[in-house]
């Protein structure tokens, strides 16, 4: 069972009268997705209480990092606090794409969106990203995970494994978006092994507790400019090193912050 | 000195605001808007105002809430779902006595709808969310009316202390066309003193903005308060267009924003065949110009309401007719925007 928010994926894979979903879909704006999936997952465990439903059933909602991060955070922190036996995917491609390439509370530190632009004033978006992977691991839910479309191996042991867990689970995927981020269109896979490879988009999850970095470059960790320069969302960046500089300390504060955090929740 | 420019009717809107001393803007993405966050976020910091982006629209109404309660010329805008998200905010603010100007570009609904434009927010508008509360209503017909509305509703929200609302509709928002600025106009009520502002307790009590009056007869004694004001803006503020009047038409159209612009092109249509049709326009569809209306409907033999919805208006237009024997509806909901010769051919049938 699949519900999602308004954005890219709901548009473009449920053109009325189709659908490419192999199961039941349900559609609800941007704030509600998590909140829609917890009431039809309520309405199962009524059901299965009543003898009325025998299957188990997967539930499983999708957002944007704009659904997601911004306007849907409300509701998702209620429906992982509230325990829900379903799985909430953010696919997360750093703006507003859909509407036009709008900043969201996911968008990185100096990119430049529609509404966050690059100008004489201002250089793109003067914030850092929200780390929403981390505000869920901070509701002491069973399982979250942070993913790339790039790294097809670790994206489907993490859904498998989320799957098999019961209980509220959080997914992050970064997905590049082409038009959003401005890079040539075959190097999608490319653009995010590069957020891995930089550290500036970690792979890793956090079981019960205990964190454990699925993807760690080691001595081969790239500086961010390697990340940076691909893209057109950046590309007025390149030449401030001051900025340059503030991202990558941001990038490695955050990185050996995650080290720790698995050597810490892995003692013996 | 005005000049001409080829502008979009949500830039428009983004000029005016800037040009009438709005320093404060908070919005979110919603399409058919998005040209109004996006050159906000150009202008303002140009300007030297403040333009933040919320997380959402009820983020963005009670930003406004609060810019608005320190004495700032504050504005947001959205399209039909987003509004339905300010209802509460809205509410709040006709009861605090806040002024903001809002626009609403309307598309289709309910639901998310879709992204076409739409006149069927006119209930939303004008008979508005919970609590008994009215907000100005304002429907331009073309982008220099995007302009001067917008324009002009910061006065008219700063004069009556209470939202102003601007509907349009994805049309409007994206049709781009030559409008003439009047650069020179200055916004009267810009430097009106705020005394009800929350501007600090220095030298005085602290003041406060509260819509929470729980003892018994206290509220109503306020909404009394306030009905007086809206008696006052149903004297004063009334306006509506009139066209084709002079020819004494056997019929007339009642119709608002687009439509009323495509049934200029009805009443053409219908001139060159012989027969004679009048329209009445309402500018603002609260307060409703319904003594006026009654006026330019006396003699016709029909009254055609046009509108984008299944019919929101209409009722209006019964209400102040007071006699419903007369009107023919026609309407395009979901979207649908009508042609001028659709509008004829439904006219056609009905005077023969």
């Amino acid at each position: 069972m699949v519900v999602n928010a308004t954005g890219c994926m709901e548009v473009t894979t449920t053109i009325f009268p189709f659908s490419t979903w192999k199961v039941p879909f349900l559609h609800n704006a941007f704030e509600n997705a998590a909140a829609t999936i917890s009431g039809v997952e309520g309405a199962y465990q009524s059901l299965k209480k009543q003898g009325k439903i025998a299957e188990n059933i997967k539930f499983v909602a999708f957002g944007g990092d704009g659904g997601t991060y911004d306007i849907g955070l409300q509701s998702l922190s209620g429906a992982m606090e509230r325990g829900h036996d379903m799985m909430y995917v953010c696919y997360n491609n750093q703006a507003y794409m859909n509407t036009g390439v709008q900043r969201s509370s996911a968008t990185p530190r100096g990119a430049h969106t529609t509404t966050a632009p690059a100008g004489k004033v201002i250089a793109g978006k003067q914030q850092q990203a929200k780390d929403l992977t981390e505000i869920m691991a901070a509701h002491r839910i069973p399982y979250v995970a942070q993913t790339i479309v790039g790294n097809w191996p670790d994206a489907t042991k993490k859904f498998e494994k989320a799957f098999s867990i019961p209980g509220p689970k959080f997914v992050n995927i970064y997905t590049p978006c082409i038009p959003g981020w401005g890079y040539d269109s075959t190097s999608t896979v490319k653009m995010s092994k590069m957020a891995a490879e930089t550290c500036m988009w970690p792979c890793y999850e956090v079981e019960n507790g205990k964190y454990k970095i699925t993807y760690n470059p080691g001595a081969n960790k790239k500086p961010v400019t390697e990340f940076l320069k691909t893209q057109v969302r950046f590309k007025h960046l390149l030449k401030d090193e001051a900025v340059i500089a503030e991202i990558q300390k941001a990038t490695d504060d955050k990185w050996n912050w995650l080290l720790m955090m698995e050597a810490a929740t892995n003692k013996a | 000195m005005s000049e001409k420019e080829l502008i979009k009717g949500n830039y428009a809107v983004v000029e005016a605001a800037i040009d009438a001393g709005c320093r404060f803007y908070a919005g979110y993405p919603i399409t058919p808007q998005n040209e109004i966050p996006e050159y906000m976020s150009h202008m303002m910091p140009e300007a030297g105002g403040t333009f933040i982006q919320a997380e959402s629209e009820l983020i963005s109404i009670n930003l406004v809430f609060g810019a608005a309660a320190a004495g700032a010329r504050a504005m947001t805008t959205s399209s039909s779902p987003g509004i339905s998200l300010m209802q509460e905010g809205l509410s709040y603010m006709a009861g605090c006595e806040l002024p903001a100007v809002i626009v609403n570009v309307m598309r289709g609904g309910p639901g998310l709808g879709n992204i076409q434009p739409s006149q069927a927010d006119y209930f939303q508008a004008v008979k508005p969310g919970h609590g008994d509360y009215h907000m100005i209503t304002l429907a331009p017909h073309n982008l220099n009316e995007m302009y001067d509305y917008t324009f002009g509703a910061f006065d008219l929200a700063d004069r009556y202390r209470n939202p102003v609302i601007i509907l349009a509709d994805g049309l409007l928002g994206q049709l781009m066309e030559n409008i003439e600025l009047d650069r020179t106009k200055k916004p009267e009520l810009l430097n009106a003193p705020k005394p009800w502002a929350l501007t600090g307790a220095r030298g005085r009590h602290g003041q406060r903005i509260l819509s929470l009056l729980m003892q018994p007869g206290v509220l109503e004694k306020h909404n009394f308060k306030l009905k007086e004001k809206w008696d006052l803006i149903t004297k004063n503020e009334q306006k509506f267009e009139l066209t084709n009047m002079d020819s004494n038409p056997d019929y007339l159209i009642v119709a608002f924003g687009t439509v009323a612009r495509v049934a200029k092109g009805t009443i053409q249509k219908a001139s060159a065949d012989g027969i004679k049709v009048g329209l009445f326009r309402p500018i603002t569809l609260w307060p409703y110009p319904s003594e006026a209306l009654k006026e330019a409907a006396k003699n016709v033999k029909k009254v055609f309401v046009f509108e984008m919805s299944l019919g929101q208006m209409v009722e209006d237009v019964k209400l102040a007719l007071g006699d419903a024997s007369k009107i023919e509806f026609y309407g395009r909901p979901g979207g649908g925007v009508p042609a001028a010769g659709e509008l004829y051919e439904f006219i056609k049938k009905r005077v023969k």
